[in-house]
């Protein structure tokens, strides 16, 4: 009897098992989720990569010591990168507004090496309004495709380019940095409201 | 035309659907979630629920392992239903092959353990995949964030619109399952039936 009862019931345990390994503990279930709860628990060191900026000067993410909020792109994308930011364009408008703003750096890293190069996105950025001197696009500077995806991977960035398209699925998630240079906070504008994404940063900025 | 020449028939044209499924239209049938979802997946449960019936008659196991057998035909189910694991199966051609193995191993042992166990046993089992559907396509309808990066919201919202019409349709299919089941004269039938069988 207790046979009868204990194989089904170690089944259904051990397929439970395998769901939350696949999914972090039922966290995760999709690419996105799962790739930033892989690169590990906050707080955590922000990887390092080469980039360089729209004036074409090359720098790298741990050398400011301010805050900073990093994000992804592309400039060929159809609706999505822009739409973030957008969002991230209200959001440095309202920091900009008070007195903390001088704490905080805004990083726009464009994801697509073949086709973005300095002019593309000095061109985009003067799509923003003119006083945005704390906001800085950067491509990526004397680096590998393959560096570029390790880096990724252990930022927690989805990156998959559909072959037939040439279109990028990725991650839209914005990381805010410490000026240590940790990851302390990861933002989803699919999901956080503005007012909580600046309620956030204001908070950290005043700690 | 004997027994053994219409199996094989049904076998070749099975296996002509399968290579035309996964490989020949694979391309295809991953480019959109609605066809991805709703056409390749479904169709491979579909092969394996025809080969379970031709020749999966035999399969009489006791009740404790039927359950076992369905607790992992339901945790497949729910393991291709994840949106990481449709993206990675969208991506990975091999992975996509592994699901659609998976899924006729799947109807396979569905057909054979529904067919020779208890009442109760079938109607959990069918009410709770009809209840999965349902869920999962109220979810991906209801969702406003992209789940599957290799699709789009348009075609998450469509897939869960008819995920929902199947879910109901198979609760409908469980309601028959059920009054069928539970009319004593079905039953004897069915009784007689098995007698004929031995």
């Amino acid at each position: 009897m207790i046979q009868k009862i204990f194989i089904p019931i170690f089944i259904l345990f051990f397929c439970l098992f395998i769901l939350s390994k696949w999914t972090h503990n039922f966290t995760a279930f999709t690419v996105f989720s799962h790739t930033l709860e892989s690169a590990g628990k906050l707080p955590r060191t922000m990887p390092d990569i080469s980039l360089i900026n729209q004036d074409g000067t090359p720098f790298h993410i741990k050398e400011s010591n301010k805050y900073k909020m990093i994000n992804f792109v592309y400039l060929n994308c159809p609706f999505v990168c822009h739409k973030v930011n957008n969002q991230l364009e209200q959001i440095y408008y309202n920091l900009t507004s008070n007195s903390l703003s001088t704490k905080i750096d805004f990083i726009t890293i464009s994801f697509d090496i073949k086709n973005d190069d300095i002019k593309k996105i000095k061109n985009y950025r003067k799509l923003f309004s003119d006083d945005i001197s704390g906001w800085t696009f950067a491509l990526l500077y004397q680096t590998s495709q393959k560096e570029f995806d390790f880096f990724l991977e252990k930022l927690g960035i989805w990156k998959y380019t559909i072959p037939r398209t040439g279109l990028i699925n990725h991650s839209i998630y914005i990381f805010l940095v410490s000026p240590e240079n940790n990851i302390i906070k990861v933002f989803d504008p699919a999901r956080d409201t503005e007012q909580y994404i600046i309620q956030q940063i204001n908070s950290c900025l005043k700690s | 035309m004997s027994k053994i020449i219409k199996h094989n028939i049904i076998l070749l044209g099975l296996i002509i659907a399968f290579w035309i499924l996964s490989y020949t239209y694979n391309d295809w049938l991953c480019e959109t979630m609605p066809r991805h979802q709703l056409i390749q997946l479904p169709s491979m449960i579909l092969i394996g629920l025809i080969l379970g019936k031709i020749f999966g008659n035999k399969i009489k196991l006791e009740l404790q392992w039927s359950i076992s057998i369905l607790i992992i035909a339901a945790f497949s189910v729910v393991f291709w239903m994840i949106p990481r694991s449709i993206d990675l199966a969208v991506i990975h051609a091999d992975f996509n092959r592994l699901m659609h193995v998976d899924m006729i191993i799947t109807g396979f042992f569905i057909q054979s353990i529904l067919k020779n166990t208890i009442p109760e046993v079938k109607i959990t089992f069918l009410g709770m995949i009809s209840s999965m559907t349902i869920a999962t396509g109220i979810a991906l309808t209801a969702f406003n964030l992209l789940l599957c990066s290799s699709f789009t919201i348009e075609q998450q919202k469509e897939t869960g619109k008819l995920l929902i019409i199947i879910g109901i349709l198979l609760y409908f299919f469980t309601l028959i399952t059920f009054f069928r089941e539970s009319n004593p004269s079905t039953k004897n039938q069915q009784l007689m039936l098995s007698q004929t069988d031995e």
